[in-house]
């Protein structure tokens, strides 16, 4: 099998420009600082993070939504941030996004067959009225509405709905990768499965390559192949979805999980959970090191705080940072 | 004597589309120091039925139609604006969600924290801030002596929501009202600001009501919970009992919906259908359209009126349903997204 998709020590940088009236810099946001991974053809991955941690910038930077400071997106053997801007728009069809908040990412003065239509149209230009219009039923069919409701508005829509027609049009131009950033959560938990169990099936019955972020690792456990942690800008544990989930090697996963609050009375009144402290350092200001020192449960020392982990395969197929610290294991 | 015993409420939102019943006849008791979970999808009433309480609906178009709220003693519901004043952010406080939108940006953190105790206290500025900064460092702000008087942007998210939480229990509160408290933080700091929470209210005594979708945090931190549906209480009790013993088709198929219950591989289950629009009159059970149990008889007539399956475990009882089949015989459904456009067609 080969590599489908290929980063190579991605890093986006925001400079965020000099304080008024000086020449003094106001500092630079390392939101994605340094990732390489690879996916397989119609693998999904799962990226997990807090909030603030770059993972949303991640999809963006892969997507070339936002241009990556330094480092490579190879997508099938093409380099993506080095194509000129026409190509790149013509490879776009390629890869398509979902987004997290259906009331935001549809336009609101389109019908759903305006908004279909556009976007079946970029794969086949040439498709027009009656053949148009078997195909966008035939995309909401799939997606499980009515093909009756094509004449309808955004705003006409439930939440869930919404994101059917979201899930639709980035499907219409028949893609290879889709990325889905947060695409349940802003949806109740009874549609929220709906929607889960609606992405899960299409990827695999389309052998499509999904990116799935979401904050919610219970959510990520269930869809995703794989799933990433990301820390920080960077990525601090990689693995199958059941190790990442059973057998976590890094204490941030440790705590991620354990702060998902179980919905079972008694196991919450007994267990013990990892707390972290604090909140998620700036990454304007990284810490150094081992980024995840002051926030960490466990005793660390000057070690720590001055040697940077490397990031390597500690099980087989199961990566984490190194840090000897963060990866003791815990009775 | 319950702290708060609140009976038949009910609030409507009168608007052009029409009447939409938010809350249609809550009933429920809170004890001191207890904690009441109301749990619910958007669009269910748990907010509101909040809101009714410390008589903070817009009218219009809002109306509490009925109902009484009796907070030790005196009735919430019939107070005069003056009396209402007099009880609210001193002996019934608020937390809620979004902690950017509930803090004055123009203020120091200081001044707002400051202003309940100088309202309802006669304490002297310098005490009252004194008493804010012991505040801060109790719900783990560190440096609260130089941070007091910063402003709210310069605090994150998390430690906004630990002002807000500061604030509310300033005073030493009876009733902790918490609105969706930790639903726009990370479940780290989510972690964090439920212990805070709890161990506040262990210190002080307070009652508080946890407004919530997420049946996990309900499950840790709850004593009692409030199952609510199309504005109507489906399923009432303990949290041994609604968790481990839920009687309502509603509570048992949210409960199926939980991804990390579920074995992995396998499709998630779940609720067929919309949750019910509370703006047209609904016949016999809310819940009838997505129910996933063998229909025994079309819904008509009233909804279903709480009963007491014994030890106060209360749940609507539905005759239109046979509840008593177990839920894996009636898997699989209908395609979800069918169902929902069939409804919408």
């Amino acid at each position: 099998m080969s590599d489908f998709l290929v980063l190579d020590d991605l890093k986006t940088h925001f400079d965020l420009g000099n304080k008024a009236f000086s020449r003094q810099s106001k500092g630079v946001v390392k939101a994605v600082d340094g990732i390489s991974l690879t996916v397989q053809e119609g693998e999904i991955l799962g990226l997990v993070g807090e909030s603030g941690c770059g993972k949303s910038t991640l999809g963006r930077t892969i997507l070339q939504l936002i241009k990556p400071t330094s480092g490579r997106v190879i997508l099938e053997g093409r380099e993506l941030n080095a194509l000129p801007e026409k190509e790149l728009r013509k490879a776009r069809i390629d890869f398509q996004m979902i987004f997290q908040d259906p009331y935001a990412s549809l336009n609101p003065r389109m019908t759903v067959m305006d908004t279909l239509g556009e976007a079946v149209r970029t794969r086949h230009p040439e498709l027009k009225g009656e053949a148009l219009r078997a195909r966008i039923a035939e995309l909401m069919r799939t997606v499980g509405m009515n093909p009756a409701q094509m004449r309808r508005y955004p705003h006409e829509f439930s939440g869930g709905q919404r994101q059917r027609v979201a899930i639709a049009r980035a499907l219409a131009p028949e893609p290879k990768l889709i990325i889905a950033d947060e695409p349940v959560s802003a949806l109740d938990v009874s549609i929220q499965s709906q929607i889960l169990n609606l992405l899960k099936d299409l990827t695999r019955k389309m052998g499509l390559t999904m990116i799935f972020i979401s904050h919610d690792l219970s959510v990520v456990r269930y869809i995703a192949d794989r799933i990433a942690v990301m820390y920080l800008g960077k990525i601090i544990e990689l693995g199958s979805a059941e190790d990442i989930v059973d057998d976590p090697l890094h204490i941030y996963t440790r705590a991620l999980m354990s702060a998902i609050p179980r919905p079972d009375p008694r196991l919450e009144r007994s267990r013990s959970r990892i707390v972290l402290e604090g909140d998620p350092p700036s990454p304007m200001n990284p810490p150094s090191g081992c980024n995840f020192w002051p926030r960490s449960p466990v005793q660390h020392d000057d070690y720590m705080k001055s040697h940077e982990p490397v990031f390597e395969e500690i099980v087989p197929g199961h990566y984490a940072a190194n840090c000897p610290f963060c990866l003791q294991k815990q009775s | 004597m319950a702290l708060l015993e609140v009976s038949d409420l009910r609030t409507s939102f009168h608007t052009r589309g029409g009447v939409v019943r938010a809350v249609d006849g809550v009933s429920f008791t809170l004890d001191k120091g207890e904690t009441l979970g109301i749990v619910g999808e958007s669009g269910s009433g748990k907010s509101v039925t909040c809101y009714s309480l410390m008589k903070l609906i817009p009218e219009p178009p809002g109306r509490i139609e009925s109902g009484t709220a009796f907070f030790d003693g005196q009735d919430l519901l019939q107070m005069s604006p003056k009396q209402l004043r007099k009880i609210r952010g001193n002996r019934i406080s608020m937390i809620f969600q979004d902690p950017m939108t509930s803090l004055n940006p123009y203020l120091r953190i200081s001044t707002q924290l400051i202003e309940a105790l100088r309202i309802h206290t006669n304490i002297d500025k310098k005490a009252a801030l004194k008493k804010a900064i012991e505040a801060l460092e109790e719900v783990g702000i560190p440096g609260a002596a130089q941070r007091v008087n910063q402003y709210p942007h310069e605090f994150s998210g998390g430690m906004r929501q630990r002002v807000m939480i500061a604030m509310a229990l300033i005073t030493e509160p009876d009733l902790l009202i918490a609105d969706e408290p930790t639903t726009a933080l990370d479940v780290t700091v989510q972690a964090q600001i439920l212990d805070i929470i709890k161990e506040r209210q262990n210190r002080l005594g307070t009652a508080v009501i946890l407004v919530t979708h997420d049946l996990g945090v309900v499950a840790g931190t709850c004593d009692k919970v409030n199952v609510m549906y199309g504005g109507k209480l489906m399923e009432s009790g303990t949290a041994e009992q609604v968790f481990y013993n839920a009687i309502h088709p509603y509570t048992r198929s949210l409960q199926k919906t939980i991804p990390s219950l579920q074995a992995k591989g396998e499709n998630l289950y779940t609720i067929a259908g919309l949750p019910p629009d509370v703006s047209k009159p609904i016949h016999g059970c809310a819940f009838y359209p997505r129910c996933p149990y063998p229909k025994t008889g079309a819904p008509e007539g009233d909804r279903p009126q709480l009963v007491d399956a014994g030890d106060g475990h209360c749940f609507a009882d539905c005759r239109f349903c046979d509840s008593s089949a177990p839920i894996e015989t009636v898997l699989p459904q209908k395609d979800a997204g069918d169902l929902a456009g069939e409804e919408l067609a």
